[in-house]
């Protein structure tokens, strides 16, 4: 995608005018895969992302802009800030997998996908044994951990192989949060 | 072009800058690079001394001598209490506002107290270097929080300073070791004990990019309380009992001399005027030792809680760095050594090696760095940012080692029908509820009266490079906006500021005179500018006779202009202001029936959003 720069109006493809050397504002249609030049794939490695932003940041960073104008100084902001959440996302599986799925990076505090009914009654059952007998609770919420890990993995897998959805990612998120607070609860 | 350092420090303070590629401290008439932190007023309430002067006559009658006031920057009465009883500093009581000390007939602030230090450094470099400095960098604490850094950045207004960047001290420490030439990759922790703060900072090296990764620490920890349990150790012995303030701070000073001793050799002698006495005492350094344990053992909570968030263990650490006076107490150095397993850095000298980083950010911002010219730092946000939920729990929008310049946003909705506007209260820390954690600012967002759930109020959060945040709430269907830098609950006002400018005692009066006139213009260029444009744009809304009268005062504020007197420029523009405020009633009320059906322009929520932020509480 090419644009005109803001400062000198000429033709403008990267993130710097080759022309006059102004930072260009950040490139709201590109999402945080885009904005690090990686494929939009769960299956990143942790270092690729570092690098991609190390690489990025030293480009945009406010310090590179602290002698410019106030306009420039506001855009390596804005630039710096995008770049840091795009890492931040990107970074944790969970997040970054969520993400995938909704485009967003937390979880919904209401209206995200029900729990299933099962699944919620053995998490109540969890919690309350999380107080009586914490180390049993605590193997038990580690087995169903993984086994919700496992499904979750077996989802992405599928869907960069291009061979199935990634509807039901939101809903094993919610369910990891669910054994995450009960987990917490073991004291483990 | 010269830009400087500035370490505004607990017990005492630096300037450095980078000359010839290298970072050095800049020396006063006898050589000495550090200015003690101390101001001393008379009882009459003028300020009498800054630095060494200040400091020699503590504790001395007809008047006060104030030090480690950067303990209660940005802090409330009710926030330390303890320090205050500590200090025994005589403080204006206003459990709501923020802190005041007596100081003979009049009051003063932290951030007060400080521009006086950071004038006379800003003097010394002045001096030193044979040109007025165009910018600081100045360090903080890293664990110190959005109130404490804009109570600094306040100081530095008041001293007429431009302040380039805060940079946190750990921070500048790596910076100053030139640990950029580790291997890539490399891990460094920074153990910084100074007067009267505690920090420890993980960062990680690629490249020549310095990336924090996890800080934390203690800001009420530090030598100071070396030297008041030493001092109340000494008050006991002496079996002086409710020391007054003055007997107080003589017995501390003994305990500090002790304790520089103690770094050197095996006994000090504790020796002091008190209960109308000279009282001896001889201290050997295994009793020292006992005596501060606790103290220094609290220092590894935090360097362990900084590990645990850089997801790391004690031997994945590469360097180790010594930084602040307290770290020559051979406990501490023992305690570092033994907690990381490496022997710490230390060739530098741990005074000064915060000022000499500072220098060297200062030369990068400057665009033209030789010392280190493709360096770039990458710091972190010490403490959660978030807002109060109903029910008073917090909700985090920016947790804490996120990675500054930082940005979040969140929408929320009303729980009542009709509601006609929202509070938003923006908090700082780790705990749920938001009582707990610090309150950074309370400001209101006018909406349209719609059904419960139905409003949708956009918060973003920015943290600029300096650590400091900027909030904008933005009501989605009518574009209704308010922005504010946010005001820490105990911030200055700005005509605070501007009194504290005018009383400034020494030769920076001319400067800060220019500055306001500089200030004074650029707002009358503002008034003017705004009022010529609405007259163009909606001479339909002016009453009978108004555009002529504007047309006169315009014309006078624009004369005034060309002058250089300051008050007259602002009576001018005052005069434009009081005159039109109908007027531009008029515009807004216009502008708000558009903007109610939905053809909202940016201008207006600019004007909507000043408005909203300057309402008063419900």
């Amino acid at each position: 995608m090419s644009a005109a720069c803001w400062s000198c109006h000429e033709p403008v493809q990267g993130v710097i005018c080759p022309g006059c050397g102004a930072l260009q504002p950040p490139r709201r249609d590109l999402d945080h895969f885009a904005l690090f030049g990686l494929p939009r794939r769960h299956s990143v490695d942790v270092p690729t992302v570092e690098a991609a932003w190390r690489e990025r940041t030293r480009e945009v960073h406010p310090d590179r802009f602290a002698g410019r104008d106030a306009t420039q100084r506001q855009l390596a902001l804005q630039w710096s800030a995008a770049l840091n959440e795009a890492r931040r996302v990107l970074k944790a599986p969970r997040t970054r997998a969520l993400y995938l799925a909704t485009g967003r990076s937390e979880l919904l505090e209401r209206g995200g996908p029900p729990p299933d009914p099962d699944f919620l009654d053995a998490v109540f059952e969890l919690q309350a044994q999380a107080r009586a007998e914490p180390a049993a609770a605590a193997v038990e919420v580690a087995r169903r951990t993984a086994e919700v890990e496992a499904e979750l993995a077996d989802v992405l897998r599928a869907w960069e192989a291009g061979a199935g959805p990634l509807d039901r990612v939101e809903l094993l998120l919610s369910h990891l949060k669910f054994l995450d607070t009960a987990r917490a609860l073991t004291g483990a | 072009m010269a830009h400087i350092g500035i370490d505004l420090g607990t017990t005492h303070s630096l300037v450095a800058v980078v000359l010839g590629g290298k970072a050095r401290c800049l020396l006063d008439d006898e050589d000495r690079a550090l200015v003690p932190s101390a101001v001393r007023y008379g009882e009459d309430g003028t300020p009498q001394a800054v630095g060494h002067p200040a400091l020699a006559r503590a504790g001395e009658p007809g008047g006060l001598t104030f030090t480690s006031f950067k303990r209660f920057m940005g802090r409330g009465a009710a926030d330390v209490a303890e320090e205050a009883r500590l200090f025994r500093y005589p403080m204006v009581d206003d459990p709501h506002g923020m802190v005041r000390f007596r100081a003979g007939a009049r009051e003063v602030t932290p951030v007060e107290l400080s521009s006086f230090v950071l004038r006379l450094l800003h003097a010394r470099a002045e001096e030193c270097l044979f040109v007025r400095p165009t910018g600081a960098v100045i360090t903080v604490p890293a664990y110190f929080d959005d109130a404490q850094r804009q109570a600094t950045r306040d100081a530095a207004k008041a001293a007429g300073i431009e302040v380039l960047r805060l940079l946190n001290e750990p921070t500048a420490a790596a910076l100053a070791y030139g640990l950029q030439a580790a291997h890539t990759g490399a891990r460094i922790a920074v153990y910084d004990l100074g007067g009267g703060t505690f920090d420890i900072s993980v960062l990680e090296l690629h490249e020549g990019l310095f990336q924090v990764l996890s800080t934390a620490g203690d800001t009420h920890l530090g030598g100071d309380d070396f030297d008041q349990a030493l001092a109340k150790l000494l008050l006991a012995q002496a079996g002086v009992e409710d020391a007054d303030g003055p007997t107080f701070r003589r017995a501390v000073r003994a305990a500090e001399a002790a304790k520089r001793e103690l770094s050197a050799q095996d006994h000090a002698l504790l020796r002091a005027e008190l209960g109308g006495r000279t009282v001896e005492a001889g201290l050997d350094r295994a009793t020292f030792e006992r005596l501060i344990t606790p103290l220094v053992e609290r220092t590894g909570v935090a360097c362990r809680q900084a590990l645990a968030d850089a997801g790391l263990q004690p031997g994945d650490i590469d360097e180790v760095v010594l930084v602040g006076g307290s770290t020559r107490v051979p406990l501490v150095r023992r305690y570092v050594e033994q907690l990381f397993g490496r022997a710490p850095h230390c060739e530098l000298d741990p005074d000064q090696v915060v000022a000499l980083g500072a220098a060297i950010q200062a030369d990068i911002l400057s665009g033209k760095s030789t010392a280190a010219p493709d360096l770039l730092l990458v710091d972190v946000v010490p403490l959660s940012l978030g807002v109060e939920m109903m029910g008073g729990t917090t909700e985090r929008l920016i947790p804490r080692t996120s990675s500054v310049p930082a940005s979040a946003s969140q929408t929320f909705t009303t729980h009542v029908d009709d509601q006609t506007h929202v509070e938003l209260h923006v908090v700082q820390g780790e705990r749920e509820l938001a009582r707990d954690n610090r309150s950074l600012a309370r400001f209101r967002l006018r909406i349209p009266p719609l059904p419960a759930g139905a409003p949708r109020v956009r918060v973003d959060f920015l943290v600029d490079a300096d650590g400091i945040l900027h909030v904008t709430a933005t009501e989605e269907h009518t574009g209704e906006r308010s922005q504010i830098e946010v005001r820490p609950t105990y911030g200055l006002q700005d005509d605070e500021i501007e009194r504290m400018l005018d009383e400034a005692i020494d030769k920076a009066e001319d400067d800060i005179e220019e500055r306001l006139l500089i200030d004074a213009r650029v707002e009358g260029e503002q008034i003017l500018h705004a009022i010529q444009k609405a007259l163009a744009s909606d001479p339909h809304l002016l009453g009978d006779g108004e555009g002529d009268a504007f047309t006169a005062a315009a014309k006078a504020l624009e004369l005034a202009l060309q002058g250089a007197d300051r008050r007259a420029i602002q009576a001018a523009g005052q005069r434009v202001d009081a005159l039109t405020a109908p007027f531009a009633q008029r515009r807004i009320e216009r502008d708000l029936a558009r903007a109610i059906q939905g053809r909202m322009s940016d201008e207006v929520a600019e004007k909507l959003g000043l408005d909203d932020a300057e309402a008063p509480p419900a």
